[in-house]
């Protein structure tokens, strides 16, 4: 039953009935007189809260109604009550309702508002580019390996088959540790390739291993050099591998930095660890006619790679008859460079928070 | 090393082959090719001048005021500030309203005060090079009037090679190299050189005497040649000398250049009149010995030069460059001329000790062809005689030397070279290609052949099996090699200690930079001098370079916490807090040994100071414990126990700086920067900092226990919170009350939070106030009120056991 002035009247006058039947007393004079009062009240000041009010009336005097009337007028007040406590629900209800839908339309909402301030740090991007690395490549089947950055002569030259009057020597730009007479000398590894005869020195083939690491060139810095750089070396050595691998690893290596595709092209590159040796360029990912980046070449010269030298196979104690290989030496620096844009490599390890955090 | 399209045509015909074809197969099958432009490209607007007249710029020391013929009738005045312009040169003027590279539009200007009509060119202002000593000298018969270009004749181009992709090649060193190369990829002919020549007998008591006293020089020609005149070289020489940025002389010189960049043979010649009758000696210098070269600098020598000596005084320095006593200067009609092989490594020293670096020293130390000598020499004399006809050869030329042949036999196998390449060629294909770059074939049966590799590739190039895969494959071409998929089963990498510490790392990092909030750095190994001093570690041992970048950075660091500290005061003056840590390496000198590596985290956290009231962990130190702490639990690993630290690391703090253990374990130290390394960083006065430092050694958090990780089983009675404070001695540890309250509620306290540390008047001198919110539970029951005030009852005993008293509120 739908609330109304009416409908409260209605049951007004149905607690009053049964009462003006009844013998007279002074309690119930009042209370008819109560009930009148109410039942005279324009329609307007007849709400649920003055209906609950009437309703509790005649229940909180119930002992002064006689015994034949009570129940009568006990249940009516109590329908008039509970009608009234609906409506109250119910405008309650309206009311809340009403206020989801002002929330809902709010009007002072400014969506340029600035954020609550959150603390962040982040990975450097050589290690971040490093790890995608790794993971690409350990998830087929390669090993990632470590090496020392403070490296003997022997295996950063000779057992590279770079022999001491070799140009390359000289040109490399070696930083040579002090070292006592009669020591072995030692220095700032050149390139992560000294690990390529550590490895074969430790693991049996075949195996597949990647060596990401710091390298030291004693040059002159400026925002395409530093001194100190990173390399991520790759080798594998097994039965029959072929240049025709190399070609397929380059190529899923260039996929998985990438996203995509990307055209490669081998040329010939002269590395005394390697024979044949490579230069490995990749169709310059970032134009279709040149640009900055690739010189206007359409092409970026990517790596060196090549078949390992058999000479190096022999100094890492493997058979050269037995076993083949190829080795690849990627620029981690320039990767990441090439990745994020960075036009001044010395950015990378310039401790600069404001860099770092870019990434 | 400069290539002149023109002057690779006197070699292999390239009708059809543009240059820029000819840079792209050289550059996929033989060496890297830099670049290509046309020679002459902005001449076709440039005219031909003739300086007649130069002033001094009244108002400018190194300015002048030339009047130059340009064939307009007028001269045109144009002010210059080349060093080398004087009157009576052909030069390159570009008259206003000519463009010239980089887009610099030439136009009527006033310089200084005085009227200037055009440019007189450099070589690089008309992108020719870098030659940017001067103007552009042109050769003084050219035309006043005509433009350079056709002035100079055809159009040529040239092709820039890295020098640094030839250094296997000595063979590539010349022009007619490069066209072998040519032929050979595009299947033409060389043209055979000097058909036209006398043949010669030369022999080892020649006309000019030759006496070689060192193994160092493998062959020594000599020639006596009279006749010659120091003309002008024609316009065709001069044409292909400037292209490849040569700068003409005359014809001797130009010649000797032009036969060492046509065959790659450097050569010399000698005033035969101021040679000694003793004739020539090859020697190694005597220590104290000296000789002044060509260029005018008196050279000091050493025992590692060889000289080329007239009698025993030295006229050369063999290899490298030409001695001032026997230079060829005025009369030219008795000359020597030398052609030789000398030692590759000897001359690399001596030009690389000098700084002398020449022509001819970088073909020498590639290891030239012995066999190459006779050819130039001929070569030589050809073209000379062509240009003056009535130069003579004196008697028979000096032919000395031990050298031997440097052509040799490798034995190779055709399915091995298949199977390197991975490439399905023939064996006919094989032996095309081999024999296309003048390989010969011997034996060749049962799958297998001898390869007779001609001197010029066998000086050290070509000495293996593996260097006929490359010839095979370069010319084949790698692009025609299909990809193919590695093989094989796929086995995890093995978890050995190497893939431990990098997971381990990995955890670190991701929670120092993730979830800590730190960024990372990764830094040079180098650590400079001043740091080292400041940190008090000058006189520790340190793995150290010879040849430093820098002054003061031959120092390689021992842990990484240096280079963290080297950075702090940059940061930290752009931002109010920094957060840094670097994982890295450092290496500990081992006398005699390779030195020994070490891993580790270095963490710093870096703020303004702490407010004076602030509660006892808001401050760096408090904050990076934390961080710490969560990083050991993180990784899995016990919590271990803190402990102050009796020997502090030099950068911390000695009186606050506390060290982890994990079981035996010490993993690393904790403390706020050393102060007086703090000012001495630059961290005090406008910087004023809470810096706290910490340091984790990854090979020790790889050995450290790991907690257990069992499960417990979740709680089913209500939890009762109560706060404890205690009034402690100043010298108890919190650790040590930590504990004892935990023994008060063996089994029921579930958690406890230190959340006060007060000092002051209420809890007296040399005593401290230390609470904590504690959490109580029973796993079988709720506990009572009953419980809780047995619980602080022994509380209150232990406290006096711990010297202290338990604080009522
Ligand atoms: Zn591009």
């Amino acid at each position: 039953m739908t609330y109304s002035p009416a409908r409260v009247r209605e049951l007004l006058t149905r607690i009053a009935e049964p009462l003006r039947a009844a013998p007279a007393s002074t309690e119930l004079s009042a209370l008819l007189a109560r009930l009148d009062a109410f039942q005279q009240l324009p329609d307007e000041r007849l709400d649920a809260t003055t209906a609950l009010e009437a309703s509790g009336a005649p229940l909180g005097a119930m002992r002064v109604i006689p015994g034949p009337s009570r129940g009568l007028v006990g249940a009516t007040a109590n329908e008039l009550k509970k009608l009234a406590e609906a409506e109250l629900a119910a405008h309650a209800e309206r009311a809340a309702q009403a206020a989801l839908e002002a929330e809902r339309k709010a009007s002072d909402f400014d969506a340029t508002l600035p954020a609550a301030r959150v603390e962040r740090g982040a990975l450097h991007p050589i290690v971040a580019v490093t790890r995608e690395l790794e993971d690409l490549f350990t998830s087929m089947g390669w090993t990632v390996l470590d090496g020392p950055e403070v490296e003997t002569e022997h295996f950063n030259f000779d057992a590279l088959n770079i022999q001491p009057d070799h140009p390359a020597r000289e040109t490399m730009d070696t930083f040579w540790v002090a070292t006592p007479p009669g020591a072995p000398r030692l220095v700032m590894r050149t390139h992560t390739s000294p690990v390529q005869v550590r490895a074969m020195k430790r693991l049996k083939p075949p195996f597949r291993a990647i060596v990401p690491g710091k390298v030291f060139r004693n040059e002159s810095v400026d925002a395409s050099h530093e001194h100190t750089f990173h390399q991520m070396e790759g080798l594998v050595v097994g039965k029959n591998i072929s240049v025709g691998h190399l070609i397929g690893a380059m190529k899923t290596l260039l996929r998985g930095i990438f996203g995509r595709e990307i055209e490669i092209r081998l040329r010939p590159g002269y590395f005394p660890f390697v024979e044949p040796g490579f230069e490995l360029d990749a169709r310059c990912p970032f134009c279709k006619d040149g640009c900055s980046v690739c010189k206007r070449s359409t092409w970026i010269e990517l790596l060196p790679c090549g078949m390992v030298h058999p000479n190096v196979l022999r100094a890492g104690g493997i058979d050269p008859e037995q076993w083949t290989g190829f080795a690849f030496g990627l620029g981690l620096s320039r990767l990441v460079m090439l990745r994020y844009s960075i036009d001044d490599i010395r950015h990378l390890l310039g401790g600069d928070v404001r860099f770092v955090s870019q990434f | 090393m400069k290539i002149s399209y023109s002057w690779l045509t006197r070699h292999v015909d390239l009708a059809g082959v543009s240059a820029h074809d000819v840079a792209r197969e050289l550059t996929l099958s033989t060496a890297e090719v830099e670049g290509v432009h046309a020679f002459l490209p902005h001449l076709g607007d440039v005219t031909v001048g003739h300086v007649v007249e130069r002033d001094k710029h009244p108002d400018a020391d190194k300015l002048s005021v030339c009047k130059v013929d340009v064939g307009q009738g007028e001269l045109l005045q144009i002010v210059c500030g080349a060093p080398n312009v004087r009157a009576g040169l052909k030069v390159a003027v570009a008259t206003s309203g000519v463009t010239l590279p980089g887009d610099f539009k030439i136009k009527k200007s006033k310089i200084r005060g005085v009227e200037s009509n055009g440019m007189i060119c450099s070589e690089r202002e008309l992108g020719l090079g870098d030659e940017h000593n001067g103007i552009w000298e042109l050769p003084l018969e050219l035309r006043v009037g005509d433009k350079v270009a056709s002035a100079l004749g055809a159009q040529d181009w040239v092709i820039e090679i890295d020098n640094k992709s030839l250094t296997h090649r000595p063979d590539l060193w010349g022009h007619r190299g490069i066209a072998r190369e040519l032929a050979a990829i595009l299947r033409r002919p060389l043209k055979p050189l000097d058909a036209a020549a006398q043949p010669w007998s030369a022999s080892k008591a020649g006309e000019v005497a030759v006496r070689i006293e060192t193994p160092n020089c493998s062959r020594y020609i000599a020639l006596a040649v009279q006749g010659a005149r120091a003309d002008k070289s024609p316009l065709w020489l001069k044409r292909l000398l400037l292209a490849v940025g040569q700068r003409p002389i005359d014809l001797l010189v130009d010649l000797s250049n032009f036969v060492m960049l046509d065959l790659g043979q450097p050569n010399h010649l000698f005033d035969r009149r101021r040679l000694s009758a003793d004739g020539i000696a090859v020697r190694m210098a005597r220590a104290g010995e000296s000789m002044k070269t060509l260029d005018g600098v008196e050279r000091k020598l050493e025992p590692s030069d060889m000289l080329i000596c007239s009698g025993d005084a030295p006229v050369a320095l063999a290899g490298v460059m030409g001695g001032e006593s026997s230079k060829v200067e005025g009369d030219t009609s008795q000359l020597v001329l030398e052609v030789a092989t000398f030692h590759p490594t000897v001359v690399r020293r001596t030009s690389t000790r000098l700084g002398l670096r020449t022509d001819s020293s970088a073909r020498f130390e590639k290891n030239l062809d012995p066999e190459l000598a006779p050819l130039a020499a001929r070569h030589l004399v050809h073209l000379l005689r062509a240009e003056q006809p009535d130069v003579r050869v004196v008697g028979a030329p000096t032919d000395v030397g031990d050298w031997k042949s440097t052509a040799r036999r490798v034995p190779m196998r055709f399915e091995r070279v298949r199977a390197m390449l991975g490439a399905d060629i023939s064996d006919d294909g094989i032996l095309d290609i081999l024999k296309r770059l003048e390989f010969g074939i011997e034996a060749n049966s049962n799958g297998a052949c001898v390869v007779l590799v001609p001197s010029f590739r066998g000086t050290k190039d070509v000495t293996l099996e593996q260097d006929l895969v490359e010839e095979v494959g370069r010319i084949h071409r790698y692009g025609n090699i299909p990809e193919r998929e590695l093989e094989g089963a796929l086995t995890p990498p093995p978890r050995d200690e190497g893939w431990k510490r990098r997971m381990l790392v990995r955890r670190v990092e991701d929670r120092l930079a993730l979830a800590a909030h730190f960024h990372q750095l990764v830094s040079y190994s180098f650590v400079h001098d001043g740091l080292l001093e400041k940190l008090g570690l000058a006189a520790t041992p340190h793995v150290t370079v010879q040849n430093s970048i820098a002054e003061g950075f031959s120092r390689v660091r021992r842990s990484v916490m240096p280079s963290v500290l080297a950075v702090l005061e940059a940061n930290r003056r752009r931002s109010a807090s920094v957060a840094l840590f670097e994982v890295g390496k450092g290496y500990v000198p081992s006398e005699g040994h390779e030195p020994l590596e070490v891993h580790e985290v270095a963490l710093a956290l870096c703020a303004a100071p702490a407010k004076k009231d602030a509660r006892f962990d808001h401050n760096s130190l408090a904050r990076l414990k934390g961080v710490v702490e969560d990083v050991v639990r993180s990784l899995g690993l016990e919590a271990g126990a803190w402990r102050k630290c009796e020997s502090a690391p030099s950068w911390a703090n000695p009186g606050r700086c506390a060290e982890l253990r994990i079981g035996d374990v010490l993993v690393g130290e904790l403390a706020p920067l050393e102060p007086g390394l703090a000012r001495a960083l630059g961290l005090s006065g406008e910087l004023e900092s809470d810096t706290a430092l910490a340091r984790l050694s990854i090979d020790a958090l790889l050995g450290a226990a790991q907690r257990s990780k069992l499960y417990q089983p979740l709680p089913q009675f209500p939890d009762t919170l109560v706060d404890v404070a205690l009034a402690l001695p100043e010298e108890r540890a919190a650790a040590d009350a930590t504990a004892a309250i935990e023994r008060c509620g063996k089994g029921v306290v579930a958690g406890l939070e230190l959340f006060d540390l007060y000092r002051g008047p209420n809890v007296g001198e040399g005593r401290k106030s230390l609470a904590w919110h504690v959490v109580l539970r029973a796993s079988d029951r709720t506990l009572t009120d009953q419980d809780v005030k047995k619980f602080l009852e022994r509380v209150e005993r232990e406290a006096a056991n711990l010297g202290g008293v338990l604080r009522r509120e």
